[in-house]
């Protein structure tokens, strides 16, 4: 792991690693022959919505209000996926009475975790005297650390409500410290901190205003809340203008928080948090362990980091990529040599191994199976959905959904779902889904490696649209190069990035954007920026303020 | 250098299982003691247990809320209410007892054997349908039972209303610390919705639960002491949110205020409890603070560890109903679609009930464990003494999942079982078939008069009804 660090970032300095450059709405440099992505197309604004703070947006928050001494309960509401990601779920869900109650009792302990540690005290109160009352040093520390937790300047009453309470509570209980515990807890418990209130009704520019884009910004690109040079450019105004937002843009993406933006849109996009909670028949499976998950997780998101900031890589890579970060755990179930004695280490796959890309990995291969057999369903269903952005059905309620028992005639997964195929009821969706999945029949509910099943020779070949394949390292490619491949993941951003479904967004746009993707060669890095000065981020229309 | 040690944080296996581990942080610590405001205990004590209680006693407004709906068993005890769900369904041939009729006339069958010690407060009733389009499986099911209304296929996958222990909540859980406790004997989410766009998860971990019903703010009756200031003060501050949120609404779209309101509710049901805790905590004879979990309920082998997991989470859910912490709970054993590893079973319980040949038989072995879970909760329930009766005996318990038969995803014909008789409301010893393809909505208006609701009609479209289930009322 240690050894692995340097490299990870050395390109970053880089600045031709940079996207974009100056180009700020061009293609990136798009190889001859490529028909150029032209203007961005005019589209209407769509409108606001509300984004409650994911349970990592809120960890990132305290952790940068505050420090990363701070814990926060582990148990705050869990976030609801909608149209597959959790970042869209923030838009449109409401959260549980049971969920308020969560959220106050967090601000609590972070503000008491806070108070009670002198290093954390002092770096956000302005004054020493921990007993005596004491409103303007009071008004001073709330002031500061409000702007930066509600990612605007406070008003005067704003300010006033909270001094005022932490009066009437160092007058309660005795000290200046205590009482100032709950003026923070009253920033934390508040709707400005636990949503995002980008309304975009605060300037009539048709422009979310400066500290709204600064906000957005920051979620998007750093999953976690401004850093005070955004506020500043907030405050400046630089944030009003596509080059001022530009300058921020490539600021963020070289800093190191830009990991936690880009962790946390694959560790939605990918539903890694599926591996939390990795249920399987260790009897069955005997390379399943409880840290399995918790493995798998980190080596996506390893690999994705070495991807998108070392290499400035192609998308598509993900899945057809053949360098990997394994720790000891997953070299042997893999069975490979493990690449680090310790933590993880870089690895290069071999095609003799048959494992290449996302789709090699435990954190695809495993969540997508049963709890002791694999599923051809599941993981077909999840290439279509997550990655090609295609919709599949729930199957008929009164389906009969049995697949046949193992026995002499069908031996492996692909001849007993033969059954799905012959009905026509079921062949309709099931025609769409398993082939995919039995290309991956070679990796066990775990993601071992498996040449048979129940004696008989896995046959791992097939047909996604149109396009042949003879195995799992052929399939990574065939997605790979799946002409809806690059436009699914622009969606997944833009729908990431803004919370909108991409429905209330105009097809024209995410076309546009995915046009320069393509041109570009897929650079994610090239895309995060696009869509952070896409006008599906910057604009916005009015709200229809309901009475 | 900051981000080396981000990345290295992140990529420390141990620090992220370590953050899995609930981190259980309370307020700040307390110097202070809470206060019995309403000392009742020792007057129920030298009254003893019998219905006369009721005339030597001023009614407890504590037990009765403002629109005088919750009616209290010999007008001391409050009425109860509990959903305890399980997942996937049962196997109807093996689940219908060969005869209707009460006491003797009929007999448990075998996947119902293990609730022979409380047959005696049973009314199981059979043959209930539920009346919404079947258009998702095991979402059609659950959606029909718990909100009498269908499943809707927007990206949220909503409702069209609250489940019915929401519903009894807002009708009874008013008066009490909570208004409703959710729990989950496995990591799911639960099927509760406090509205049709507003999930409400469950708990899943014993240790939370326990912090939040017997934990620092816990009083126990009989405990003396002053009133701990936080309380006054954490209401200053929700009075604030409160302004903020309410100034917030008027800047919103009709969807987002709405949430908003949601987001509300669970302020005001915190202000609600600090009040309580206040001015008037409550004060139950049976009461006494519960037993903190001492196990580690993680998986092991694999395999979840459902009978634990179940039995101190009922424990836990059975005393808070005798402190009087809430009188509502909905406790989720599995999910619907669960694909828990039962002990003994070779496969996770859903792959089973599609992919078991024959008769199912591990379907069936795991059925009837879940009624030995169901079983034993009632069991804790029962335990507790209290009035005349025991705690179940003033609670009416809905046990009830989400299809018949999983395999097809049948509900035509659900499996739905009351335990407790609500203080008599309900007949006990019973098993009623109602004719083929009858509403199971009302069962579900029986369950709110059960405990003291005036509903007239409950339901949405075809599921709608008027009617209760005169059948099994007493």
């Amino acid at each position: 792991m240690l050894l692995l660090l340097p490299l990870l970032f050395a390109c970053k300095s880089d600045p031709a690693a940079k996207p974009g450059g100056d180009e700020l709405l061009e293609d990136s440099a798009a190889p001859d022959g490529v028909t150029p992505r032209g203007d961005v197309p005019q589209v209407d604004a769509p409108e606001p919505v509300l984004k409650r703070l994911t349970t990592t947006q809120y960890a990132h928050a305290v952790r940068d209000l505050f420090g990363e001494e701070v814990i926060v309960s582990a148990s705050l509401e869990p976030d609801q996926r909608v149209e597959g990601l959790f970042a869209v779920g923030a838009a449109r869900t409401s959260i549980s009475s049971y969920g308020v109650e969560k959220f106050e009792s967090a601000a609590y302990s972070v503000a008491g975790q806070v108070m009670d540690n002198p290093l954390l005290r002092d770096a956000i109160v302005t004054c020493v005297d921990g007993v005596a009352a004491d409103d303007a040093c009071a008004r001073d520390t709330l002031d500061a650390l409000g702007l930066r937790a509600w990612r605007r300047p406070l008003d005067a009453a704003e300010l006033d409500q909270l001094v005022d309470i932490s009066a009437l509570a160092t007058e309660r209980l005795g000290t200046f410290d205590a009482g100032l515990t709950f003026g923070i807890a009253s920033l934390l418990i508040s709707p400005h901190f636990l949503y995002r209130v980008e309304l975009g009704d605060r300037s009539d520019t048709g422009r979310y205003d400066g500290f709204e884009l600064a906000s957005r910004l920051s979620f998007f690109l750093w999953d976690t809340i401004p850093d005070d040079a955004l506020l500043d450019a907030a405050a400046n105004g630089d944030l009003d203008t596509d080059d001022g937002l530009a300058e921020q843009v490539d600021r963020m993406l070289d800093d190191p928080r830009a990991l936690d933006g880009v962790r946390a849109l694959y560790a939605d996009m990918l539903h890694l948090d599926a591996l939390d909670d990795l249920s399987k028949d260790p009897t069955v499976f005997t390379y399943m362990r409880d840290t399995l998950g918790a493995s798998a997780r980190e080596e996506t998101l390893l690999g994705i980091e070495a991807l998108v900031f070392e290499d400035d890589g192609s998308y598509l890579d993900l899945y057809s990529g053949q360098r990997a970060f394994l720790n000891r755990e997953l070299a042997a179930l893999y069975d490979v040599p493990a690449p680090a004695r310790e933590g993880f280490g870089e690895a290069w796959l071999e095609p003799d191994g048959g494992r290449r890309g996302f789709f090699g990995q435990a954190s695809f291969l495993a969540p997508n199976a049963h709890v002791v057999s694999t599923s051809a369903t599941k993981r077909g269903i999840f290439v279509r959905e997550v990655v090609l952005c295609q919709e599949i059905p729930d199957p008929p309620a009164n389906a009969n959904t049995a697949i046949p028992e193992v026995d002499a005639d069908a031996r492996t997964m692909r001849e007993r779902l033969a059954v799905h195929l012959e009905v026509e009821e079921c062949a309709s969706c099931h025609r769409l889904t398993d082939p995919i999945g039995l290309g991956f029949e070679n990796f066990d509910g775990t993601g071992r490696w498996r040449l048979s099943e129940n004696g008989a020779t896995i046959d791992a070949s097939g047909e996604l649209d149109g396009v042949s394949f003879s195995d799992a390292w052929a399939l990574g490619g065939t997605i790979a190069a799946h002409p809806e491949t690059p436009g699914c993941m622009v969606r997944t951003a833009i729908q990431s990035a803004t919370g909108n479904l991409v429905d209330e967004l105009s097809v024209d746009l995410v076309d546009w954007h995915t046009l320069g993707f393509t041109n570009g060669g897929n650079r994610v890095l090239w895309m995060l920026r696009d869509v952070a000065l896409s006008p599906a981020f910057t604009q916005v229309s009015a709200v229809e303020v309901a009475r | 250098m900051s981000r080396f040690k981000n990345i290295l944080n992140d990529a420390i296996v141990g620090n992220w299982l370590r953050g899995r581990a609930a981190e259980r942080v309370g307020l700040p610590a307390a110097d202070w003691r809470p206060r019995q405001a309403l000392s009742r205990r020792a007057l129920l004590r030298g009254l003893g247990r019998t219905g006369a209680v009721a005339l030597a006693l001023p009614p407890l407004e504590a037990m009765f809320n403002t629109s005088g709906t919750a009616y209290a068993c010999d007008g001391v005890l409050p009425v109860r209410f509990g959903l305890w769900f399980w997942g996937n369904g049962m196997l109807p041939s093996r689940w219908l007892p060969d005869a209707t009729g009460e006491g003797d006339a009929w007999s448990l069958s075998e996947q119902l054997s293990p609730l022979a010690p409380m047959k005696h407060k049973l009314a199981l009733v059979t043959g209930l349908a539920c009346k919404v389009p079947n258009t998702s499986p095991h979402g059609s099911g659950s959606a029909g039972l718990l909100t009498a209304g269908p499943a809707l296929e927007d990206a949220e996958g909503n409702r069209r209303g609250p489940s019915i222990d929401q519903v009894i909540a807002s009708g009874i859980g008013g008066t009490s610390i909570y208004k409703s406790v959710i729990t989950a004997g496995s990591n799911c989410t639960g099927e509760s919705w406090t509205g049709p766009a507003a999930r409400a998860p469950a708990e899943t971990d014993p240790y939370a639960l326990y912090a939040r019903l017997f934990g620092d703010t816990f009083i126990e009756p009989g405990e003396d002491g002053i009133v701990d200031p936080r309380l006054g003060l954490r209401r200053s501050v929700l009075d604030a949110v409160v302004g903020d949120i309410t100034t917030l609404q008027g800047r919103l779209g009709a969807g987002d205020r709405a949430r908003l309101e949601q987001h509300l509710e669970g302020v005001r049901e915190i202000e609600q409890r600090l009040a309580i805790l206040e001015e008037n905590p409550p004060n139950l004879e049976s009461c006494e603070r519960a037993a903190a979990p001492t196990a580690d309920f993680g998986d092991v082998d694999g395999r979840a560890q459902v009978f634990a997991r179940n039995r101190v989470m009922s424990q836990l859910l059975a005393m808070a109903f005798a402190c009087d912490q809430t009188r509502v709970f909905a406790h989720y054993l599995t999910a619907p679609v669960s694909d828990v590893l039962f002990p003994g079973a070779t496969a996770g319980h859903h792959d089973l009930t599609h992919n078991e040949g024959g008769e199912q038989p591990e379907v069936n072995d795991i059925t009837i464990q879940c009624m030995e879970m169901l079983n034993e909760s009632l069991q804790i329930l029962d335990a507790i003494p209290e009035g005349d009766g025991t705690v179940l005996d003033h609670s009416a318990i809905l046990a009830a999942s989400e299809v018949g038969l999983a395999q097809t995803h049948s509900i035509e014909d659900m499996p739905t079982i009351i335990a407790g008789s609500a203080c008599g409301y309900f007949k006990q010893d019973i098993h009623h078939r109602s004719f083929a393809g009858a509403s199971a909505t009302p069962l579900l208006i029986s369950l709110q008069r059960s405990v003291g609701m005036a509903v007239g009609s409950f339901g949405f479209d075809d599921a709608a009804s008027t009617t209760s289930l005169a059948e099994v009322e007493a």
